[in-house]
């Protein structure tokens, strides 16, 4: 799996935000400039007052179809276990060919 | 009516079921700026993490 996270911000903010933020040392995914808010826009996660993207995570399958699309609060942050989850539990329907249970735990069959 | 006028009045914006919209952009990874485009992931898992702001709690 792949992440990249995006943006509005320009290339030079990530660049300052990535090197002196010590929680990101480790970041190791390409951090995305969307300036002219055209990613943000086609997604339709563009906040037009702010001129920010709102906190979306789109997740996007080997022939390149939207399968999920999380939209989060202005006020809340996302539960990154539940993503983590939602990837393995695409990737084992797509192996079994079967559908997932409410609350599938990646260590189960 | 027409697909044209649908797409006047209703703009396409992606979600769920939908091609994913391309896009060719800068990105900022492992101390270099290169270009990123969306076709570069055929093939593979991809996760859109868009976020409000640098600097600001994600």
């Amino acid at each position: 799996m792949e992440i990249l996270a995006i943006s509005t911000d320009s290339i030079y903010s990530h660049k300052v935000f990535r090197e002196t933020t010590p929680s990101l040392q480790n970041v190791y995914y390409p951090m995305l400039s969307d300036r002219t808010h055209a990613i943000s826009k086609s997604y339709r996660v563009l906040d037009e007052k702010t001129g920010a993207a709102f906190r979306a995570s789109l997740f996007i399958n080997p022939e390149q179809i939207i399968v999920a699309k999380l939209v989060y609060p202005r006020e809340v942050g996302r539960n990154l276990y539940e993503h983590v989850r939602l990837m393995q539990a695409l990737q084992h329907a797509k192996n079994t060919g079967k559908g997932v249970p409410a609350n599938w735990m990646p260590d189960q069959s | 009516m027409t697909i044209e006028s649908q797409n006047e009045q209703q703009p396409f914006y992606a979600t769920r079921d939908d091609q994913a919209p391309t896009f060719s952009t800068s990105g900022f990874v492992n101390g270099e700026i290169k270009t990123f485009e969306l076709e570069q992931y055929k093939g593979k898992w991809l996760l859109l993490f868009f976020y409000p702001s640098d600097f600001t709690p994600v």
